[in-house]
């Protein structure tokens, strides 16, 4: 072993307590950045995959170009017909990353259980393609129970799901029956009766006293079309998200079909605007634990120096260099950090699987279902804290050092008492 | 080092009209005026004089741990001033052994690690450093007591340790600031007859600073000081 080595590591040890804070200073700060990286990290792909796969938003949404633009205010303008429905599942078919396209109509009108009636809104969809949706999730969101009752099916189309608050608001349970009215396309007012099959709670709780799951059959009869508003596309990977939209940017272009295609980024604004607030409050986190550490090492550093003075004339004068002085101090700040980050790695590890264990749950904001809480562990955040750590310790120790080094005499050190 | 322009017989330290200042406040203190002086090859000098006479300053000026306010020094043929400090740290490691007062051993380390240390310090593999520093425990008596740590050694045992570490790397010279001053009498005196008996065998020249005259016995060469000047260079 390295003298240097040698030297430094029996120091640590000589100075038991004062290293092992440094060392657990450090260890906490790597924990701290981990577990709170893990936990955004599961913030982030939980409400990602909640609207990809458990909400059925699937990664691409194609429109009619405009829709998103004026379609609120005149639907009808912009429904996708089935000659164009079908071309597009054609161009789907041709790529193998697209697992699925899936119609889908958006609805509003009026429910009523027969004695009082409110307003509805409704994702009318094909049943058994929001179940082969909803089976592509995983981890524990792929054990949420996301509605009470029975699934909706393609054979029944009277089948509906009520909001849960919707349900109450109605005084209906799962067995009821009531209907549905709206205008049609033409503009003729159309009714349609249905059977409640299950109720579910509302992604945003401000909605859950007015929507509604049907089958689409259903709202294209009460619409009396056979139009659809979208087409729900699921790819095989969510990183194949923008090649598969350029690939069917350029197939509706090629064959003149006027439409648009939305990224699930791109129709979840709640979702971005979470994922930036975490990754300010991430650097935020990042940066003061960082700070702590490196003041920590600095402290310890310059403790050691100073109770070192007359070692570090001993040496210069036996012939060390002023490098060599420096990198004496490097070495005992790079061996606490690399000790305190295997610490916080053991401290991660824990933590983790005592998640992991106990499965706690919680109701995050704006969901009105308790939801699995979990932490991810992510490679590039411990690889990263590890080398920032290293990186941090080792410059914490080179500016006391280089002083202990560079402005200090020989003569002084050694007469240092 | 390689390329050193200098005979046999050329003097191993020369040292002209070298002036020391120390600042103390708005006070410039001279602790060394004008000092003459020539080291043969294989001397054993003693440096001695009362407290504040300039021993230690003159000693850390040829141990090249100081710099000279004024004056021209030459070791070992290198005229001092034109070293950088690196040259100067390389110069000091692998021409001149210090031997301190305190002993200044490395606490961490056992003895026989403290005598290897200056040849880690060049380069030198742990094996080889191993076997030189392991002869050199032998020759200053200290056999048995390798795994030692500093702690637990007396002070006559950490200053033969000191000794051997000034040595291993066998060094044209050695200084020894005061290096009895914290050793009983008999103590120093071994410690100086260990040093002479290596100045025989090996030719080093040793230069010794001391305020106790009873040890000048056993030097062939005193130089005294007082108040920063040599006031006397005796040859016996």
């Amino acid at each position: 072993m390295s003298a240097w080595v040698k030297i430094a590591i029996r120091n640590i040890i000589k100075n038991k307590r004062r290293s092992l804070y440094t060392i657990i200073a450090i260890a906490l700060g790597f924990a701290a950045v981990n577990i709170f990286g893990g936990y955004t990290e599961y913030m982030f792909t939980s409400l990602k995959n909640a609207f990809i796969y458990n909400y059925a938003n699937g990664h691409l949404n194609i429109f009619k170009k405009g829709y998103l633009e004026e379609g609120k205010l005149d639907p009808t303008r912009f429904l996708i017909k089935d000659k164009e429905l079908e071309a597009i599942k054609e161009i789907c078919k041709g790529d193998p990353r697209i697992l699925l396209a899936t119609p889908k109509l958006e609805v509003t009108g009026l429910v009523s259980n027969g004695k009082v009636s409110t307003i509805f809104f409704a994702n009318a969809r094909v049943p058994s393609d929001t179940e082969f949706i909803r089976a592509k999730s995983s981890g524990m969101l792929a054990k949420l129970k996301l509605f009470d009752g029975k699934k909706l099916e393609d054979e029944v189309p009277s089948a509906v799901g009520f909001s849960s608050g919707l349900a109450r608001k109605l005084a209906m349970r799962i067995g009821d029956t009531g209907n549905l009215m709206a205008p049609t396309v033409e503009g003729m007012i159309n009714a349609v009766d249905i059977d409640l099959y299950q109720t579910f709670e509302s992604p945003m709780a401000e909605l859950n006293d007015k929507l509604i799951d049907m089958n689409l059959k259903l709202a294209q009869n009460l619409y009396d079309t056979t139009s659809v508003g979208s087409i729900t596309v699921l790819l095989s990977e969510t990183d194949l998200t923008n090649k598969a939209r350029a690939y069917l940017l350029g197939e509706f272009n090629r064959t003149g079909l006027e439409m648009e295609v939305k990224t699930w980024e791109e129709m979840s604004p709640f979702y971005v605007k979470v994922r930036d607030m975490f990754d300010v409050i991430f650097i935020f986190v990042f940066v003061i634990v960082f700070v702590i550490v490196v003041m920590s090492v600095v402290n310890t550093v310059s403790m050691s120096i100073l109770e070192r003075t007359r070692e570090i004339g001993t040496l210069r004068a036996l012939g060390l260099k002023r490098a060599g002085v420096v990198n004496l101090f490097v070495i005992e700040s790079l061996l606490m950090s690399v000790a305190g980050s295997l610490l916080g790695l053991v401290m991660t590890l824990i933590v983790w699987y005592a998640i992991k264990v106990t499965e706690p749950t919680w109701v995050p904001p704006q969901i009105t279902r308790a939801v699995p809480l979990e932490v991810f562990l992510v490679p590039g955040y411990l690889a990263g804290s590890f080398f920032s750590l290293i990186v941090l310790s080792a410059l914490a120790a080179v500016a006391p050092a280089r002083r202990a080094a560079y402005e200090k005499s020989i003569v002084d050190d050694l007469g240092y008492v | 080092m390689k390329g050193i322009d200098f005979t046999e017989t050329s003097p191993i330290i020369t040292m002209r009209q070298v002036w020391k200042y120390y600042d103390l406040g708005a006070n410039r203190i001279p602790a060394l005026r004008g000092v003459d002086l020539m080291i043969d090859r294989g001397e054993f000098v003693a440096v001695w004089g009362p407290s504040g006479s300039g021993k230690s300053t003159l000693c850390n000026l040829m141990g090249l741990i100081d710099d000279a306010s004024d004056g021209y020094i030459e070791l070992v043929g290198r005229e001092v001033r034109q070293l950088s400090d690196d040259q100067m740290s390389e110069f000091r490691n692998k021409t001149i052994g210090i031997v301190f007062q305190h002993f200044n051993l490395i606490p961490v380390l056992s003895a026989l690690e403290n005598i290897m240390l200056p040849l880690q310090i060049q380069g030198i593999s742990a094996k080889e450093a191993e076997k030189k520093a392991t002869a050199w425990m032998r020759e200053v008596g200290l056999g048995d007591y390798t795994e030692q740590r500093p702690d637990k050694l007396s002070g006559g045992q950490r200053q033969r340790v000191a000794i051997a570490r000034a040595m291993v790397t066998d060094p044209s010279l050695v200084i020894a600031d005061e290096p009895t001053a914290n050793l009983d009498s008999e103590n120093a005196r071994k410690i100086i007859d260990l040093m002479r008996e290596i100045n025989m065998l090996k030719g080093t020249t040793f230069i010794f600073s001391t305020h106790d005259q009873r040890l000048l016995g056993r030097v062939r060469r005193h130089v005294q000081l007082l108040d920063g000047m040599v006031v006397e260079d005796k040859r016996l």
